[in-house]
């Protein structure tokens, strides 16, 4: 099931569908490694609606909500594969 | 090579036999061997571009700003077997189209014809190899040759991405070292590398795409399930409870180095500053020459000194802090508050060091990517109660209100610039400042142990650059203000109070030196009352009517408009006090009970609690730092935003000062 990247909760490996819009900001998105089948895991939200840290290629990656809201992704938890397979 | 042949570094690498060095390089032919090449270090920020300048040219070089930007660089040099290397740093890069001024210029730099490099060198920080490996596909568009320095490999291991060099440079076909930033491990063979290169490599020609597709392959596709020390620690510390406790207790710390821990040091700058004074008045006689020495000169020079330890101790904290990591973490807590008041969540870093002192806070103010975010941030920067205020508030606050009211007063006066600066900062973003791509988008690096030599060197370079700056506006304004306080000088007034002491010479009282002395200070304010610099305030006076400043404090106001601690000397003179010391922690007593006993022709008092509070608010609000300004003008490139920052601040704080007088004057508070 797709949602967007903001509403990710806490410990749940997600796989990037696809990064809305097409100006500065999701260019600087696509900069910082968010483009599709890339995986990522929300790592913490900052409180009052704050920002939101992910794990994305191996480094943590501050968003703000807006920015996450534009990245529409897909949970792998519940594809059925093991992501710990070939860890 | 266009070169400017400077006789760099000699570096020991000369030593290093080549065989050792082009290992894992198809390169490294002979004939490249002497001349120079020019390479620049070209990578993200935080990939360890620094410290591996560092250890390449085994010097601590001055960072210099690229010519008609405030965007900084550092160049230095090394050779290798005869070869000279000339080695810049650039300002980080995330991607080829530019984000940020900075940006803008290190990408101008490796583009532009004229100052583009012979060699790139790209720092990849195996962190986050997919992301790397997405610019430097950009990169080699540029078609120039690139060696590949691959650092914090102990950072991806340990993260659990651990990266395989050889596959990996295979996969690029690129020349490839892997360095080690923290000690030095690898710099031999990169500084071979670079040597020893080919300029005209064969793999240019070779089509990017298929190296694209491998080196994608490369990356390896394992996660951690084990929780890094960093994930560990940051469960604590973006706690939603734990985090922000911990932030404040940061923010304290921050505080008590500066006004605390700096006092001994501040002490010491005084102490050296009176033994100055002292020394100039052995060896001059009374007149210009030594008034200009000591009030000019000294004091020109020690009011920009004091500054020195609170600023090198406050930015090596700040260094401090940003090295561990913890710095990113609290501008990831702040973001959405300061976002609410229109600025964002990098402007925590500027505001906070503004506390200290405006100029190191502006400056700091280049981390912020969005032009809007950055300006909005400086324009309320120097609304921070700097620690040049204190020492107003502290001798006003002394004087007028009883200690338990001192400390919630004290609290109010850095509330009344915080609110003020909100308020400011809320109405550009809805104005001039409006839109813009504010991004956060930012890499929370993992916890390490700060280098104290890097941390040690940015200090350096920023108290340099702050005496460069304020030193000099300071000590200039200071100058000017000398001169209009000390001219014209009447013989009158000299033959006047001669006779005066001359008669208690020979009458020989007991407290003889006492009286002299009182002769001399009420000497120096009978010459300051016919000044220049009196005549000015006079003139202005009716300006501050309204705020209930009579023309002593009026003085002592456009005295400090250059620089806002030229305050206390001034109203030490105009009270006739002699010489009042500026210190934070120790107010003159004397001139506290000047203040307090002081009485207008009318013999009414010309000062109350009211008029010390709208003394203080205007001290809080108004812009009375040349320096600053001229920080201001650095940083923005125009004279526009210095000028906008010192009208809005000077009429705020007329506004406040008239506007508390008038009120509290209504309600019964004026007498």
């Amino acid at each position: 099931m797709a949602t967007r990247l903001d509403s990710a909760p806490r410990g749940d490996l997600l796989r990037v569908v696809a990064v809305d819009g097409d100006d500065a900001i999701s260019d600087r998105l696509a900069t910082c490694g968010l483009w599709a089948g890339v995986e990522l895991e929300c790592l913490a939200r900052a409180p009052f609606g704050g920002p939101m840290l992910f794990r994305i290629h191996g480094y943590r990656l501050a968003l703000r909500r807006s920015e996450a809201a534009r990245v529409v992704v897909q949970s792998q938890s519940d594809s059925g594969a093991d992501p710990g397979a070939n860890a | 090579m266009s070169e400017k042949s400077e006789a760099g570094f000699a570096n020991t690498a000369n030593t290093i036999s080549s065989s050792k060095a082009g290992s894992s390089s198809k390169a490294g032919s002979s004939g490249n061997v002497g001349g120079s090449r020019r390479v620049t270090l070209f990578g993200r920020a935080n990939s360890g571009k620094t410290s591996l300048l560092m250890h390449l040219t085994g010097s601590l070089q001055r960072p210099v700003n690229f010519p008609g930007t405030s965007v900084e660089s550092v160049e230095s040099s090394c050779s290798y077997e005869g070869c000279q290397l000339q080695v810049v740093d650039l300002p980080g890069v995330a991607s080829l189209t530019p984000q940020s001024r900075d940006e803008q210029v290190a990408i101008d730099s490796v583009r532009d014809a004229a100052t583009k490099p012979d060699l790139l060198c790209f720092v990849l920080d195996a962190g986050k190899l997919a992301v790397e490996l997405r610019l430097l596909q950009e990169l080699r568009g540029l078609g120039l040759p690139i060696v590949v320095a691959v650092t914090k490999v102990d950072v991806a291991e340990s993260e659990g991405f651990p990266i395989d060099a050889e596959q990996l440079q295979r996969a690029l076909g690129l020349p490839l070292v892997v360095v080690d930033g923290a000690r030095g491990k690898g710099i031999d063979e990169l500084r071979a590398q670079l040597a020893l290169v080919s300029l005209q490599p064969a793999w240019l020609q070779k089509p990017s795409a298929a190296n694209a597709g491998t080196a994608a392959e490369s990356a390896p596709r394992k996660r951690a399930f084990s929780r890094s020390f960093t994930d560990k620690l940051d469960g604590w510390l973006l706690n939603p409870v734990f985090g922000p406790i911990f932030l404040t207790v940061v923010v304290l710390v921050m505080f008590q180095l500066v006004f605390t821990v700096a006092e001994p040091f501040m002490g010491w700058i005084e102490a050296g500053q009176g033994w100055l004074s002292g020394g100039i008045e052995a060896i001059t006689n009374e007149g210009a020459l030594r008034s200009f020495l000591v009030d000019g000169v000294v004091n020109g020079v020690g009011s920009s000194l004091i500054f020195v330890p609170q600023i090198a101790l406050l930015i090596a904290f700040v260094t401090c802090v940003e090295a561990t990591g913890y710095m990113a973490r609290a501008v990831f807590l702040l973001d959405r508050l300061l976002r609410r008041f229109g600025l964002s969540g990098r402007s925590f870093i500027p505001l906070a060091s503004s506390f200290a002192c405006a100029i190191p806070g502006i400056a700091a103010t280049r981390i912020l990517g969005d032009e809007r975010d950055r300006l909005a941030t400086i324009a309320v920067a120097p609304l921070m109660s700097c620690s040049a205020r204190l020492p107003v508030y502290v001798v006003l606050l002394a004087a007028f209100f009883p200690a338990y009211q001192a400390g919630l007063m004290l609290f109010a006066l850095y509330a009344i610039g915080i609110v003020t600066a909100i308020l400011v900062s809320l109405i550009l973003r809805r104005t001039v400042l409006k839109g813009g791509h504010s991004m956060l988008a930012m890499e929370l690096p993992v916890y390490q142990r700060p280098r104290l030599l890097l941390i040690g060197r940015h200090t350096w370079f920023s108290v340099k650059s702050f005496l460069v700056t304020a030193g000099t506006v300071i000590f200039a304004a200071t100058i000017i203000v000398w001169v209009l306080a000390y001219f014209p000088r009447s013989a009158e007034i000299g033959a006047t109070f001669d006779r005066e002491r001359t008669a208690v010479e020979q009458s020989a009282p007991a407290d003889q030196d006492d009286q002299i002395a009182a002769i001399d200070a009420r000497e120096a304010a009978a010459y300051l009352e016919q000044s220049y610099l009196a005549s000015i305030g006079h003139a202005v006076q009716p300006v501050f009517e309204p705020a209930g400043f009579d023309w002593r404090l009026t003085v002592g106001v456009l005295a400090a408009f250059p620089a806002r601690e030229l305050v206390i000397p001034t109203l030490g003179t105009l009270y006739s006090l002699g010489d009042v010391e500026a210190s934070a922690d120790n107010p003159d007593p004397r001139l506290k009970d000047a203040l307090r006993n002081a009485k207008g022709p009318d013999g009414k008092p010309t000062m109350n609690g009211l008029i010390a509070l709208a003394v203080m608010v205007f001290f809080a609000l108004c812009s009375q730092c040349a320096a600053t300004l001229a920080a201001i003008r650095r940083e923005t490139h125009s004279w526009r935003w210095p000028i906008f920052v010192f009208g809005y601040m000077t009429l705020l704080a007329w506004l406040a000062a008239v506007a508390i007088y008038q009120i509290g004057t209504l309600l019964g508070f004026g007498t």
